[in-house]
């Protein structure tokens, strides 16, 4: 049993690994990505500095627009690398080989976010330094540990909620790459990634705080940029909120993972291509 | 337990659309009881649609069957489907699997890592795979540069990487030339032999293949297993029998009366083959009880105006079981037609 | 003559098979109702982003002045995502996922028409969305725009040629994504995101760093942005274009579209030549 217990931990920690592998080398192959990934964001970011300039807002706004544009990085990777990662998976061959070996579809899953969490770290933070020493933003962090606490736990529920979107791909096809689609801009919007969330009214900042980008950014301005006061609550209880959501999406996403494969494999769905 | 795998009234249906937005029922496989014993090369045979590939997908746990139960390796697909995935693999022929991106060495790295095999034993067991079926010198080409024998070569030693007890093999050989086929065949069969409790599920369309790989063959049709047994087994169905391959030249329009053959004293079957319309050379299968049957069939063909331009009496093959089970040839060409007793 | 016009109706098939087809990938996965809140949930929320910024800064978002200006600047750059995403995605998509992009290279007389009927479908959204979008402006946020004031001759004139240019980057950006990996495919998000700064969809150019402002000045989404707002505003946003009265504006953006088109089709050609020499037409590169 012991050795049982064993021998999964570490048939799904190398297929993570192996699956994280394959992100990493792949992007990194073809280096296109530095000009469209980094320097090309960094100018869509910078529009939105440019229409708080020209609204002649006090300068602090500048930073959150960056620290948005930062994390659009994270959310454009879990919706398009990863949640929709199956689809194309499908289309490849290779979705009935990861469902055919003795791991987790979670194991797959972390694998994909851990590889693309690090190269979108490289991209938001590239986006973040350029842009701060572009427009001269001046951060004034309170808590570095509650600062990489906030983000962290940010990613973990961020991309709990990508696996959690994966599992629709299991069953479907364009009905789930177009479900990621429309939700682009509305968390955009919802989570405030441009302006404070308390902006949108307080009910409805607090139905969007079950996108964890709402809360996540919301604690990480509050931290560096504490000598503003535009909160939702205070950084305690979004940490806290954090996560509950990251742990609470995460066993949704095994839930959802689970029932998915089953209803697609009762369907005959799992390995039907071009749906 | 010597069976590797087990299935008992297996039945998979498929909702289908049909015109409008009327859906079908379409009945995949319909009732399959198989045993395949540990250490053998057990084939299914059978024309596309018959229900092979959806077998090995309910077998490799990709698929729930609609009723029935399937075993593998003692374990219910089911009800245990990581157990079963722990001792199983497999090798769709004509698939593309494999990141573009990425080299051969390093998807085949990957999938390794799928089955936990440490780093040194899978690089090892990736240089001999790809060395046997020579592969080697594409080791470091990305997979998107790769012909198509080449990636399902690759595709072949994916298959083997993690030394599987049950391997599926779902037209293992498809598009690949003529000696990589038989290089491929001869590791398939070394691989089974070299340790008693491997065990390979193959599908295939080539009678060769089966009948020199398989110990033991199952004929499926429409989701049924018509018969099921070893190769000279099978053939000895039709060994009291003689198969005659007829060339004749006739009209298209004379080929139909030809049909009326199958009535004849002696004569089991018939299957005609044509490339279609015009005075053409068509080819005739004709079983007959024994060699007394021969003159009579001559005569009757004779008899309505078609020339024989040629005459071959031969073994019986998987072929001609296939034929006398089904009613008509497997690799039978366009306008095939086919006429029995009964 | 024959000849060119059986090229010019075997072109207008292939355009027309390819928007059918681009019709059915856009719209048959859902029913009607599904498709229509889906076609308005996008735009309007993409909206709202700058509402709700100009609401924060200003505390409130509504009538003319600056945040008309803004508002309309960015419902029409709503084609331009739409147009360069359609254009590049048919590349990646057909190429990647179905696997199609090789048959319809040898198959269509002209890869542009089958390129530019694919992403036709995508131009015809995003005009619903556009219409939508300056619809609830006009009835939530009393946006200026009446019919007795609307400049139509600009607007259109701007419209056209807008689109040409639109269609000159996507076809130039189609040609890139030939040769660059799968990953490349939301490439044209990021040059989107880059020509909304530089056209200043929401802002004046003139407060642009001077290093930004040339190529600003040097891009046709500038003047095709400040056309439409002339037309149906009245008015333009900043000093740097308003040194060009409505017809130079226009002289100015179709000399520029015609650029465009001709480089985009020029770095497609390219692009193309280099996919046939490393053998990049039908390669995989899912990671």
């Amino acid at each position: 049993m012991k050795t049982d217990l064993k021998w999964h931990l570490r048939v799904n920690v190398k297929a993570a690994i192996a699956r994280a592998y394959v992100r990493v080398v792949g992007t990194n192959r073809e280096f296109s990505w530095i000009f469209f990934d980094t320097l090309l964001p960094l100018l869509g970011t910078a529009a939105y500095v440019y229409v708080y300039r020209a609204m002649d807002a006090p300068e602090e706004y500048v930073g959150f627009v960056l620290l948005g544009g930062a994390m659009t990085a994270y959310w454009m990777n879990v919706l398009w690398n990863m949640a929709s990662n199956f689809y194309f998976e499908r289309q490849g061959w290779n979705l009935e080989l990861y469902f055919i070996a003795p791991i987790s579809r979670m194991a797959i899953l972390a694998g994909m976010a851990i590889g693309g969490m690090f190269m979108t770290t490289i991209r938001a933070g590239s986006l973040l330094v350029l842009g701060s020493m572009l427009f001269n933003v001046r951060f004034n962090v309170s808590s570095v540990p509650l600062v990489v606490l906030a983000f962290v736990l940010t990613l973990v529920a961020l991309y709990g909620l990508g696996m959690l979107f994966s599992s629709l791909f299991l069953m479907y096809g364009r009905e789930a790459w177009h479900t990621s689609n429309l939700l682009q801009e509305p968390v955009y919007l919802l989570s405030g990634f441009y302006f404070p969330v308390r902006a949108l009214g307080f009910y409805i900042a607090i139905a969007a705080s079950i996108i964890p980008l709402t809360l996540g950014m919301d604690a990480v301005r509050q931290l560096v940029f504490s000598h503003l006061h535009f909160s939702l609550f205070p950084v305690q209880v979004e940490i806290a909120g954090l996560g509950v959501l990251g742990a609470g999406l995460l066993y949704a996403a095994a839930v959802a993972l689970d029932r998915m494969e089953r209803a697609a494999k009762q369907e005959g769905r799992l390995t039907l291509r071009w749906q | 337990m010597s069976q590797a795998i087990i299935t008992e009234q297996l039945r998979r249906e498929f909702r289908v659309d049909k015109e409008g937005k009327r859906r079908e029922t379409f009945v995949a496989l319909d009732g399959v009881n198989l045993e395949v014993n540990r250490g053998e090369i057990f084939g299914l045979l059978g024309p596309n649609g018959a229900g092979k590939t959806t077998l090995i997908k309910i077998l490799s746990t990709l698929l729930s069957p609609t009723s029935g139960r399937a075993v593998v390796g003692g374990f219910d697909v089911t009800s245990d489907p990581y157990s079963v995935r722990r001792i199983i693999n497999m090798v769709s022929g004509g698939e593309h699997s494999g990141y573009g991106i990425l080299t051969v060495r390093e998807n085949l790295w990957l999938f390794s890592q799928l089955y936990g095999i440490p780093n040194k034993i899978a690089l090892e067991r990736i240089d001999r795979l790809m060395d046997i079926v020579g592969l080697s010198d594409r080791a470091r080409t990305k997979v998107h540069k790769l012909s198509t024998g080449q990636r399902q070569k690759m595709n072949f030693i994916r298959g083997f990487i993690s030394d599987p007890e049950i391997l599926f093999l779902d037209e293992p050989t498809l598009g690949l030339d003529v000696e990589t086929s038989r290089v491929i065949r001869r590791y398939i069969r070394e691989w089974v032999d070299d340790r008693p409790d491997r065990t390979v599920l193959l599908t295939t369309h080539y009678m060769a293949e089966a009948d020199q790989l398989c110990d033991r063959l199952a004929i499926v049709n429409q989701g049924k297993i018509l018969a099921c047994d070893t190769p000279s087994a099978l053939k000895r169905r039709v060994g009291q029998d003689s198969v005659l391959e007829i060339e004749i030249s006739a009209q298209a329009g004379q080929l139909q009366p030809l049909a009326e053959l199958s009535a004849q004293r002696g004569v089991r079957r018939v299957a005609i083959s044509s490339n279609g319309g015009g005075t053409l050379t068509h080819r005739l299968s004709v079983i007959v009880d024994g060699d007394g049957a021969i003159p009579e069939v001559l005569q009757f063909l004779a008899q309505r105006g078609a020339i024989v331009t040629g005459f071959k009496k031969t073994e019986p093959t998987l072929e001609d079981v296939f034929l006398e089970l089904v009613g008509r040839r497997l690799t039978g060409e366009n306008g095939s037609q086919v006429a029995s007793k009964g | 003559m024959a000849v060119g016009s059986r090229s010019a109706a075997e072109c207008w098939r292939t355009f027309k098979l390819a928007a059918w087809l681009g019709w059915q990938m856009e719209s048959n996965w859902a029913d009607p109702f599904l498709f229509s809140i889906y076609s308005i949930v996008k735009p309007v929320s993409h909206s709202l982003i700058l509402v709700v910024m100009y609401l924060v800064v200003r505390g409130q978002a509504a009538g003319g002045g600056l945040f008309a200006q803004m508002y309309v600047g960015n419902a029409f750059f709503l084609y331009v995502g739409q147009v360069l995403f359609g254009l590049t995605w048919v590349v990646i998509e057909d190429r990647e996922f179905y696997q199609m992009f090789k048959y319809m290279y040898v198959s269509t007389p002209n890869i542009y028409w089958y390129l530019l009927g694919r992403s036709f479908a995508k131009m015809a959204i995003a005009t619903v969305s556009v219409v939508i979008v300056l619809t609830f402006g006009r009835v939530f946020l009393r946006l200026p725009i009446h019919a007795s004031t609307v400049d139509l001759t600009t607007f259109c004139f701007s419209m056209f040629f807008g689109m040409v240019s639109c269609i000159g980057m996507g076809i130039g950006l189609a040609g890139v994504m030939l040769v660059v990996a799968r990953h490349g495919g939301h490439a044209s998000e990021a040059v989107a995101g880059a020509l909304f700064l530089l056209s200043g969809a929401v802002f004046p150019i003139d407060i642009l760093p001077r290093l930004a402002l040339y190529p600003a000045i040097a891009l046709p989404t500038t003047y095709w942005l400040e056309g439409v707002r002339r037309g149906l505003l009245g008015s333009g946003m900043g000093q740097t274009m308003a040194v060009f009265s409505n017809r130079e504006l226009i002289v100015v953006l179709a000399m520029l579209s015609l650029v465009y088109l001709i480089l985009g089709t020029l770095t497609f050609v390219m692009c193309e030549k280099t996919a046939k020499a490393r053998g990049l037409i039908d390669m995989h590169t899912h990671h």
